[in-house]
C-alpha cells in the first residue's frame, strides 16, 4: 500500500493530515506537562527523583489517549482497568464536574498500595469525554508502607496499608471532610502525602484544562477522530516492526530467588506476521511472598522496546499484542494476595522475553542487565542533634548487558526505571545524619565478552545515629540465575548488600533483616553487572588494555577471561603472549 | 587609514556559518553591518574580515562586545584539553556514574554522557568535610603535594578540583589549589567553589570539569583577540558575551569560560527586552527563527528569564552545567526544515534541515526536498523576485513542482494545500515551544507581545500569535541582525550562589547577611574589573525556597531590608504567592526551608538609542500579489509594502506583506499595523476567521 492509501484507509472523513499532525504533537505535550508539574511540586523523593508515577489522559472506554514517558516504565498503559472498573460501578452518568476519585485497591489496580491513583472526569458541553489521571507513590499509606513500600514485612493487604477503592474525595466539587480525616489520621507523614495528593490533583486539573483547550480549538469530533487515528497509526508502526521478526515460537526461561521459594519465569513469544503473542502462563502461580501483581507491564515494556522505543505512548502501542496471563499467575494474582513487592520480578520478566527473541533478532537484543530495580538505600529515624525526623533514600542501579556492537552501559537504571535518578551524596548528607563514604564502580562486575557487560556500583553508607536501615540485597532475586551473557558472553557479577555493625570484624551478609541498627553501622550496597555479548577472546586486545588501565577490568580477568597478556606494569600489550594464550584457550574450549 | 573621530559601539557575533558585526554610531544613530564567513582555523580572522568590510577600524571603537561559539564548539567537538580531576577519597567514579538515569526509558541502545576526563586521570585525595563544613578528615600537606605530583605526571593540560561539601567550606580546595599551582606552572586550574558554590557533587563536578576542559583554548582565544585589538590601537573596552544575558571582562572570561557556552542566542532576547520596555510592552515573548531552528524566550517586566542550569548536548545524554543561562526553548523548525512523510503516511516537518547547502529547492542549488521556505514561496508569502532585495531570485516553479512530488501526490493534496499544511505544522511546533516558555512556566501568553526576529521570524509571528491568542506582534528594525544589536545593550552581569540549607524559621539572618556581603564583595570587584563605576552597580538578592520535603525550589526575590529586619514572614508570604501563581496551589501553613542564597551583580552600561526614523515618502503599496493565508483554496490579493518606505505613524491593514532586505512580514486579514516613531512595526493581531 502506498503511504497515501494507508493514510486514506486510516483517516477517512474530514480529518486532514495537517490537523492530525498538530493534535499528534499536542497530546503527548499534555501528559508531559502534567508530569513536569507533578515533579516540581511533589513532596517525596519517590516522585521527584525515583519518578515513581505516571500522568495520563484516558478516554471513557479506558483507552490510553496519552501518557508521559520518562517516569517508571512499569506503569506503562496500566490505568485502563481502573477507568473501566469505575465506569462499571458508577455508570457513565455517575460522574460530575468537580469529582475527584482515589484508588489503590489491589483487586483492580494490582500493585502495592503506595501507588495511589488520583483522577478526575473531564466534561465538554455536558458530555463525559475523558479522565485525567495521576498515579504516584505516596511515602506512606499506613500499615507497613513507609518509604519504598511494605516489602518483605507485609503479610496481607491490610498489613500493607489503607485500601482506597474508587472513593470520591470530592463529589461535584464538594470535599468529603470525613474521608479526608480518615486518610490523614491513618497515615504517617500526612503533610507530605496530602501535599503529594494536592500536586496530583493540580496535575489532573492541568491535563483537563489542556485537553479542553484542544477541543475548543478543533472541535469535539475532530479531536476524538484524531485520537482514533493515532491508535491505528501507532498500531501500524508496531506491526511494521514485528513483521521484520522471523515468524516462529520463541521460548526462554529464567529464575528469581525469593524468600518464599522462588519464581520460575517462563515465557513463550509467538510471532506470526505482524502479530505477536507473549504468553506468561508458564510463570509461577501467586505465592505468599508478596511478589504478586496484576500487570501486563513485563510484556508491554519488552514489546515497546522492540517496536517503537522512542514514540509517544497511546492505546495503539499494544493493540497488536496479545498477552496471556491466566488468573492465579504471579502477575494476575487474585485478591487478597498481597502485592507489597509487586514490581520486583518485572526487570527479569522483560529480560527473559528479550532472551527468547535473541536468536530471532540478534542485532536488537542485549545480554541481560542487572535485572533488579536496584539497591534501595534507605536510612530513617530521629536526629537528636537537630531534633528532627529524617528519611534518606537513594536507588543505586547496576550494569547493562553488552550488545552486538557496543559494551553495556555502566551503572544505569533498570529497564523499568527510565529517568529515575540516584540521590546526590551531598543531598543525602544534608538531609540526615549519615555519611556516604564511597560511591564507585565495581571492577570486574561486568560479564566478560567481545562486548563487555556494564559495571555495577558499590555504595558505602555509614549511619551516624541509631536508625532504620534497609539491608535487603537489591538483587531482585537474580542470584542463582545471574545476569546472563549472550553469544558466548559471560554473566555479570550478582548484587549483594553487606553490613558491618560496630564491633563486627568485617562486612557480612546480614543474618536476618532486622530494621533498626545502632549508630556507626556501615552498609555496603553492591549492584550487579550486566552480561557480556560474544566470546571474550574475540575482544579487541586494545580495548582490554584500556579497561585494565582505566581499572574497569583486573589484569587477572584480562588474562583468564579475555586471554590477554599485559606487560608486568600493566601498561602495554604483550601481543605474542596474547596470541599464544588465546590459541591455547581456544583449543581447550574446542576439546570441551 | 585616517584616524577616525567617531566612537563606535561594536558588537561582533561569531556563529556557525557567519560572523556578524554591527557598529553603532551614537552621534548619527547610524548602524553599520558587516558579515563574513566564519573562519574555523583562526576565529579571530573572521572578526577582522568584518572590521575590514565595515570600514570601522578597531581603534575607532569605544566598546566591543564579543559573542563567540568557541566554548560550545570545543565541548561539542570534544577538542578540549587533556583534563585531570581531583576528588574526595571514595568519589572517584561519581563523575562517570552521574545520576544513573536513562531518560529514553524504552531505548535499549541508550548511551549516557561520555566523561570528558578518563578514570585514569581522576585522582582521589584523603580529606572529608561534613555537610555543615566540619573537617572530619583534615587534608594533610603531604597528601596535597602527592596528588599534585600525580596530576603533573599524568600529563594533564588542565585540572579540575571538586571536593565533597566544598560549597560549605572551600578550605581544602583552596589548599589543594595552592599545591597544584606550585607543582604545575602553566596548567589551567578550576576549583569547584570558584565556579559554583552549590550542593550536588555530580553536577558541580561536571560544571568544573567543563570549565577546565574548555579553559586553555578559550582563554588563549580571548587573549588573542585582546592582543590583536591592542595591535590595532584599540583603547576601548572589550567585553565578552555570557549565557546569562550579561557581558563580562575578558579577564573574567578567561577564568570562567563555562559562562560563555550558550551566549549565541541571547542577544536577541536582550534587545527584545529593551525594545519592549521602550514601546510600552514590558512583557514580551521572543520568537527568533532562522534556517534550522526557532528559539523562544520570555521577558517579564523587562527582565529576561534565567534558568539555573542546563545540559550541554541535551538533557538525555548531555553534560550538566550548573550555571545560569537565559531560559530559551528551541525547536528544530526553521526555514530550511524539510517536510517528509513517514512510513505510515503522517506528514512531518523537520528536524532535518537543508541548511544553506544545498538549501531549499527554490534556491536552485540542487535542493530536492521541500522545506518551510519553499512552502512560503509556493504560498506567495515570500516574494520570489524580491528575496534579498532582488539579489537572489527564487525558483518558485521548482518549489511548486518539488512540493507536488514529495508531499502533494502521496497525500492527495494540491501543491498549495501541501505548502499550507507544511507551514501550519511548522507553526504548530513553534507554538508548542512558545507554550513551553509561557504556560509551562505559569504565564499566559495572552498577556504578552510577541517579538518576531531572525530572517524568518516576522514571516510566521502573526500565525503563532493567532494560535495562542497573543494580541500584539512587534517586528523590530533590522530583524535579521537583531541578535548582534542586542549584544550592545547587554549589562555586565554576574550570578553568585551559596548553598545555605536550613528551615526558614530557624534562619540566622546575621549569618545570611554576612554571606550576602561576601557575595556582594566578589560581585563588586568583578564589576570594577569590567570598568563599571560605583553608581552604575546594582545587586539583586534572592533565596531558593521550598516546602520541607520538596526537591525543586522557587527562586524568591528578597531585599537587603528583609535580611536586616529578619523578616521571615514576608519572605514566606512571597514564596506562597509565587507557588500559587506558578503551580496553582499552595499551602499557607506548611513549613518551608531555605536551600540557596543567590546574588546577581549588575553593572548598567549606557543604552544605545536608535534614532527616530526619517519621515520617508508617503507610504503606499508598490504593487500587489496573490498570497495564500488562512485558506489554501482562495488566495488574497495582498498589497506588498516596502518597509523603508513606511513612515512612522503609518497604518496598514492586513492582509498584506511588508518586504525588506533580509526579511518579510506577513499580516493576515483583520490584523492592523502601525509604524512606531522608531520604525518598528507594531501589529494588533485580529481574531482568527
Amino acid at each position: 500500500m502506498s503511504p497515501s492509501a494507508v493514510r486514506r484507509a486510516q483517516h477517512p472523513g474530514s480529518l486532514d493530515p495537517v490537523t492530525l499532525e498538530v493534535i499528534r504533537n499536542a497530546l503527548p505535550a499534555i501528559s508531559d506537562e502534567m508530569s513536569v508539574d507533578l515533579q516540581r511540586t511533589s513532596y517525596n523523593m519517590m516522585i521527584y527523583e525515583v519518578r515513581d508515577y505516571c500522568t495520563a489522559l484516558l478516554d471513557t472506554d479506558g483507552k490510553l489517549i496519552s501518557q508521559n514517558i520518562g517516569g517508571v516504565s512499569h506503569f506503562v498503559a496500566d490505568l485502563g482497568v481502573i477507568v473501566r472498573d469505575a465506569v462499571e460501578r458508577y455508570g457513565r452518568d455517575g460522574f460530575a464536574t468537580g469529582d475527584v476519585l482515589l484508588h489503590n485497591h489491589q483487586a483492580v489496580a494490582g500493585q502495592h498500595l503506595n501507588n495511589v491513583v488520583v483522577y478526575t472526569p473531564m466534561f465538554h458541553a455536558g458530555e463525559l469525554l475523558a479522565f485525567a489521571m495521576v498515579r504516584a507513590h505516596w511515602v506512606d499509606v499506613g500499615g507497613l508502607s513507609t518509604g519504598f513500600g511494605a516489602g518483605w514485612r507485609a503479610y496481607d493487604p491490610w498489613s500493607e496499608g489503607l485500601q482506597l477503592d474508587q472513593l470520591k474525595l470530592y463529589e461535584a466539587g464538594v470535599l468529603d471532610e470525613k474521608l479526608l480525616r480518615v486518610i490523614r489520621d491513618n497515615i504517617r507523614f500526612p503533610d507530605n502525602a496530602m501535599g503529594d495528593m494536592r500536586s496530583q490533583l493540580a496535575a489532573c486539573r492541568l491535563g483537563e484544562r489542556r485537553f479542553r483547550e484542544l477541543i475548543d480549538r478543533y472541535g469535539r469530533d475532530i479531536v476524538l477522530e484524531a485520537i482514533q487515528a493515532f491508535y491505528s497509526e501507532t498500531e501500524a508502526r508496531c506491526r511494521a516492526a514485528v513483521a521484520e521478526i522471523p515468524d516462529g515460537v520463541y521460548r526462554a526461561e529464567s529464575y528469581i530467588d525469593w524468600r518464599d521459594g522462588g519464581y520460575d519465569i517462563k515465557v513463550e513469544v509467538t510471532v506470526a506476521g505482524s502479530d505477536m503473542t507473549i504468553d506468561l502462563s508458564g510463570c509461577s502461580p501467586q505465592r505468599e511472598g508478596g511478589a504478586n501483581s496484576r500487570t501486563y507491564a513485563g510484556a508491554y515494556i519488552a514489546y515497546k522496546a522492540i517496536t517503537t522505543p522512542l514514540e509517544p505512548l497511546n492505546e495503539g502501542a499494544f493493540s497488536a499484542l496479545e498477552v496471556i496471563i491466566p488468573e492465579g499467575n504471579m502477575m494476575m494474582a487474585r485478591y487478597p494476595a498481597y502485592m507489597s513487592s509487586w514490581s520486583m520480578p518485572l526487570p527479569t520478566v522483560v529480560d527473559t522475553i528479550l532472551l527468547a527473541l535473541a536468536d530471532a533478532i540478534p542485532h536488537r537484543v542485549p545480554a541481560a542487565h542487572s535485572g533488579s530495580l536496584g539497591a534501595a538505600l534507605s536510612f530513617s529515624g530521629h536526629d537528636p542533634g537537630r531534633d528532627r525526623n529524617f528519611v534518606v533514600m537513594s536507588i543505586e542501579s547496576g550494569g547493562w548487558g553488552g550488545r552486538r556492537d557496543a559494551d553495556g552501559q555502566d551503572a544505569s537504571m533498570s529497564v523499568c526505571q527510565g529517568d529515575v535518578r540516584n540521590a546526590p551524596i551531598e543531598n543525602m548528607e544534608l538531609k540526615g545524619p549519615v555519611l556516604v563514604e564511597e560511591r564507585a564502580l565495581r571492577p570486574d562486575s561486568g560479564g566478560a565478552g567481545r562486548f563487555r557487560g556494564g559495571l555495577g556500583v558499590q555504595t558505602r553508607l555509614r549511619s551516624l545515629v541509631h536508625g532504620r536501615l534497609n539491608v535487603a540485597s537489591g538483587a531482585g532475586g537474580r542470584v542463582s540465575c545471574p545476569p546472563w551473557g549472550l553469544a558466548g558472553g559471560k554473566p555479570g557479577e550478582i548484587a549483594a548488600t553487606l553490613v558491618r555493625a560496630p564491633g563486627d570484624d568485617d562486612f557480612h551478609a546480614p543474618a536476618e533483616p532486622k530494621p533498626a541498627w545502632p549508630a556507626d553501622t556501615r552498609v555496603l550496597y553492591m549492584t550487579a553487572g550486566g552480561g557480556g555479548w560474544g566470546n571474550p577472546r574475540d575482544r579487541d586486545p586494545e580495548r582490554v588494555l584500556r579497561d585494565v588501565s582505566e581499572g574497569y577490568v583486573s589484569a587477572e580477568s584480562a588474562r583468564d577471561d579475555y586471554g590477554v597478556v599485559l606487560s608486568p606494569d600493566g601498561k602495554t600489550l604483550d601481543i605474542d603472549a596474547t596470541a599464544a594464550l588465546r590459541e591455547r584457550l581456544r583449543k581447550t574450549e574446542a576439546r570441551q | 587609514m585616517p584616524a577616525s573621530t567617531t566612537v563606535f559601539q561594536v558588537g561582533v557575533d561569531i556563529g556557525g556559518t557567519f560572523t556578524d558585526l554591527v557598529a553603532f554610531d551614537p552621534d548619527s544613530g547610524k548602524v553599520l553591518e558587516a558579515k563574513s564567513l566564519t573562519t574555523p582555523d583562526d576565529l579571530s580572522q573572521g572578526v577582522w574580515n568584518c572590521f575590514a568590510r565595515s570600514a570601522v577600524a578597531p581603534g575607532a571603537a569605544e566598546h566591543i562586545v564579543h559573542g563567540s561559539t568557541i566554548a560550545i564548539n570545543i565541548a561539542i567537538e570534544q577538542k578540549g584539553a587533556a583534563t585531570a580531576l581531583v576528588v574526595t577519597r571514595g568519589t572517584r567514579d561519581v563523575y562517570k556514574i552521574g545520576r544513573q538515569n536513562r531518560p529514553e526509558a524504552y531505548n535499549f541502545s541508550f548511551a549516557r554522557p561520555v566523561p570528558l576526563v578518563p578514570r585514569s586521570r581522576t585522582f582521589e585525595v584523603d580529606e572529608r568535610l561534613s555537610a555543615t563544613g566540619e573537617r572530619l578528615i583534615e587534608l594533610s600537606p603531604e597528601d596535597a603535594i602527592a596528588v599534585a605530583r600525580a596530576v603533573r605526571d599524568s600529563g594533564a593540560e588542565a585540572v579540575a578540583v571538586c571536593l565533597l561539601h566544598s560549597w560549605a567550606d572551600p578550605v581544602h580546595e583552596v589548599e589543594l589549589g595552592k599545591r597544584l599551582r606550585a607543582a604545575l606552572s602553566g596548567t589551567y586550574l578550576s576549583l569547584s567553589h570558584e565556579i559554583v558554590r552549590e550542593y550536588r557533587e555530580y553536577e558541580r563536578t561536571s560544571t568544573t570539569v567543563m570549565n577546565a576542559y574548555i579553559g586553555p583554548k578559550t582563554s588563549a582565544y580571548v587573549g588573542r583577540i585582546q592582543e590583536r585589538l591592542e595591535a590595532d590601537d584599540f583603547n576601548g573596552r572589550l567585553l565578552i558575551m555570557q549565557s546569562n544575558g550579561g557581558v563580562m571582562a575578558p579577564e573574567t572570561a578567561r577564568k570562567l569560560p563555562v559562562a560563555m557556552m550558550e551566549s549565541g542566542p541571547v542577544g536577541g532576547v536582550i534587545a527584545a527586552a529593551d525594545l519592549g520596555t521602550r514601546l510600552g510592552f514590558a512583557d514580551v515573548i521572543t520568537f527568533d527563527m532562522g534556517g534550522t531552528t526557532a528559539k523562544t524566550s520570555l521577558v517579564r517586566d523587562g527582565d529576561i528569564s534565567i534558568a539555573q542550569g542546563y545540559h550541554i548536548g541535551g538533557y538525555a545524554s548531555g553534560h550538566p552545567v550548573m550555571f545560569p543561562v537565559v531560559d530559551i526553548v528551541e525547536v528544530g523548525a526553521g526555514g530550511g526544515s524539510i517536510a517528509w512523510i513517514d512510513d505510515v503516511g503522517a506528514l512531518k516537518v523537520g528536524p532535518r534541515s537543508a541548511g544553506s547547502d544545498p538549501g531549499p529547492i527554490c534556491y536552485g542549488r540542487g535542493g530536492t526536498r521541500p522545506t518551510v521556505t519553499d512552502a512560503n514561496v509556493v504560498l506567495g508569502r515570500i516574494g520570489a523576485e524580491s528575496f534579498l532585495g532582488g539579489e537572489m531570485p527564487l525558483d518558485a516553479g521548482a518549489a511548486r513542482r518539488g512540493m507536488e512530488a514529495a508531499v502533494g501526490e502521496p497525500l492527495d493534496m494540491s501543491p498549495v494545500e501541501a505548502a499550507h499544511g507544511i507551514v501550519r505544522i511548522a507553526a504548530a511546533r513553534m507554538s508548542l515551544a512558545v507554550r513551553g516558555v509561557s504556560v509551562q512556566r505559569g504565564y499566559d501568553p495572552r498577556d504578552f507581545a510577541l517579538v518576531g526576529m531572525g530572517g524568518a521570524g516576522p514571516l510566521h509571528a502573526v500565525e503563532i500569535a493567532r494560535d495562542l491568542g497573543i494580541p500584539s506582534v512587534i517586528v523590530p528594525n533590522l530583524p535579521a541582525h537583531f541578535s548582534a544589536l542586542g549584544m550592545l545593550m547587554a549589562d555586565v552581569r554576574h550570578d553568585y550562589v551559596r548553598t545555605h540549607y536550613c528551615p526558614l524559621p530557624e534562619a540566622d539572618y546575621a549569618q545570611i547577611g554576612s554571606i550576602y556581603a561576601e557575595l556582594l564583595a566578589t560581585g563588586r570587584d568583578t564589576l570594577a574589573d569590567a570598568g563599571i563605576g560605583e553608581t552604575a552597580r546594582d545587586y539583586r538578592r534572592s533565596m531558593d525556597l521550598r516546602y520541607v520535603g520538596q526537591e525543586f525550589w522557587l527562586q524568591v526575590p528578597v531585599t537587603e531590608e528583609d535580611i536586616r529586619m529578619a523578616d521571615g514572614d514576608s519572605i514566606h508570604r512571597r514564596f506562597t504567592q509565587l507557588h500559587e501563581h506558578r503551580f496553582g496551589h499552595a499551602a499557607q501553613d506548611e513549613p518551608i526551608e531555605l536551600v540557596n542564597l543567590r546574588l546577581t551583580a549588575i553593572g548598567a552600561r549606557p543604552g544605545i538609542e536608535l534614532p527616530k526614523t526619517e519621515g520617508a515618502s508617503r507610504h503606499g503599496a508598490a504593487n500587489t500579489r496573490l498570497v495564500f493565508l488562512e485558506d489554501p483554496l482562495n488566495p488574497a490579493d495582498c498589497p506588498v509594502y516596502q518597509r523603508p518606505a513606511l513612515a512612522p505613524g503609518a497604518r496598514i491593514e492586513g492582509p498584506c506583506v511588508v518586504e525588506e532586505y533580509a526579511s518579510t512580514t506577513v499580516l493576515f486579514g483583520g490584523d492592523v499595523a502601525s509604524i512606531a516613531a522608531t520604525g518598528e512595526i507594531v501589529i494588533e493581531v485580529g481574531e482568527p476567521t
